[in-house]
């Protein structure tokens, strides 16, 4: 069977594959932000002096590490109204993937808390820091500055976590791709283009932050 | 709080866990099988990755880059749905299979190369100075350390690729993510279902977790 790709009647859904991305990147932005901020205060957990602390930021990183993403959004998406809470699946799809990305943050984060010496607790305290402010002032402007490269490929594998979502019908990329296949009928040219659309997308995040740890990059 | 509403877990039968039991197997099929294809496959393209030719080195990128950049179930999408209208008819089963060994081999290929770049170069020397050949130096020097450094990153690959079988859901195949589905919506206790399924998936994958910790910490070198 001879069979020609055929580009040119995916035009006419450009409005529609426009919808997609900035619903993905929404969702993105919005997880980013929750499982940037999770993570930071799970990776202070786990160096905590509390047991109850450390054990809770454990438990929560093993529980979201070994099960599968989709569950968690299933989960999310019909567990939580019979618990009596009722959200939209846009705020639903944000908030789980900004917790299962909370995991991975937490475990980057905590080793570039793991790096900072003993020398710079003692310098700090010698200089009349508290413990606060050693941590705010010293501390975490060195790890997360250490942290910035794994926290970006985090953040590359987030965004193509993100496709997931569509399995709660929402219409982010991957569910435009869905749809408009199935109108279309060329399957093989949608998938084809989403493929390589995630793929310059990564090259440009990664790219970019290349560019950026370069300038922060610091030596211990 | 229906959650806590006991009496409605009576919808919940024995015929239903069943169900879900059986279908965890079919998980561990479509994983245990890609695994292992990925896996070959993925020592394959990591070797050529180790190659000094230029060309060698670099034809596997062309197949493991897309694969690594992208999510995978766009990949599944292109198999599943795009490949029948190329005129190649492919089931749902083989299409899971494929992409998940092709998606595992990428990755695979990428512990292979580092693993091996990790063993220091001197110990190249050393083995010519020895007499050995090329073939001798893989097999007696760097082979035994390379995989000492693989084991425990692949046992971390595999426990993510073990949650990334959950997306072959996706073209109608009952594993354990679509049996939950199913028994969720019909006995309306997603909480408690989705709970079992994820437990279920959990203690599956965290004895894995365990053990590429323990290896990790007992081969004595980690990148």
């Amino acid at each position: 069977m001879s069979y020609t790709l055929n580009f040119r009647v995916l035009m006419q859904y450009s409005g529609l594959f426009i919808d997609g991305v900035l619903l993905t990147l929404k969702i993105c932005a919005g997880s980013l932000i929750i499982g940037f901020l999770l993570g930071s205060i799970l990776a202070v957990m786990r160096q905590s002096g509390s047991r109850l602390a450390r054990g809770f930021a454990a438990v929560w990183v093993e529980v979201l590490r070994n099960t599968p993403f989709l569950i968690q959004l299933f989960f999310f998406y019909y567990g939580l109204p019979q618990l009596g809470i009722y959200v939209d699946a846009l705020t639903v799809a944000i908030i789980a993937l900004g917790i299962n990305s909370s995991a991975p943050n937490c475990e980057v984060i905590r080793s570039g808390l793991m790096a900072v010496k003993t020398g710079y607790y003692e310098a700090s305290a010698a200089l009349g820091f508290s413990r606060f402010q050693t941590f705010l002032h010293v501390v975490l402007p060195i790890s997360l500055r250490l942290a910035f490269k794994p926290l970006t490929s985090n953040f590359v594998n987030l965004v193509l976590t993100s496709s997931v979502c569509y399995g709660i019908t929402l219409m982010e990329i991957m569910g435009v791709a869905k749809t408009v296949s199935a109108r279309s009928n060329r399957p093989f040219e949608i998938y084809l283009i989403l493929l390589a659309a995630y793929c310059l997308f990564t090259y440009a995040v990664s790219f970019i932050a290349k560019a950026i740890d370069r300038k922060i990059e610091i030596k211990l | 709080m229906q959650a806590f509403d006991f009496a409605s877990y009576a919808r919940f039968k024995w015929s239903d866990m069943a169900l879900i039991l059986r279908s965890a197997g079919l998980t561990m099929e479509v994983t245990l099988l890609s695994l292992a294809m990925g896996t070959l496959l993925g020592m394959l393209l990591g070797l050529q990755r180790c190659s000094k030719n230029r060309a060698v080195k670099f034809l596997p990128l062309i197949v493991m880059e897309p694969l690594r950049n992208s999510p995978l179930i766009v990949q599944l999408f292109l198999i599943y749905y795009g490949l029948p209208s190329l005129g190649f008819h492919i089931k749902a089963m083989p299409a899971a299979l494929a992409t998940l060994s092709l998606n595992t081999a990428a990755f695979f290929a990428v512990l292979v190369h580092s693993s091996i770049l990790a063993i220091p170069g001197a110990q190249w020397e050393t083995g010519y100075a020895l007499g050995f050949n090329k073939f001798q130096i893989y097999v007696h020097i760097i082979a035994r350390q390379a995989v000492r450094l693989l084991i425990p990153q692949a046992i971390t690959l595999y426990i993510s690729q073990l949650q990334c079988s959950s997306l072959v859901s996706f073209v109608s195949l009952k594993d354990l993510t679509k049996a939950g589905q199913v028994v969720a919506q019909k006995t309306l206790l997603p909480f408690l279902i989705y709970g079992i399924v994820a437990g279920i998936y959990f203690a599956l994958s965290y004895p894995l977790a365990r053990l590429a910790r323990y290896l990790e910490k007992r081969t004595g070198f980690t990148i």
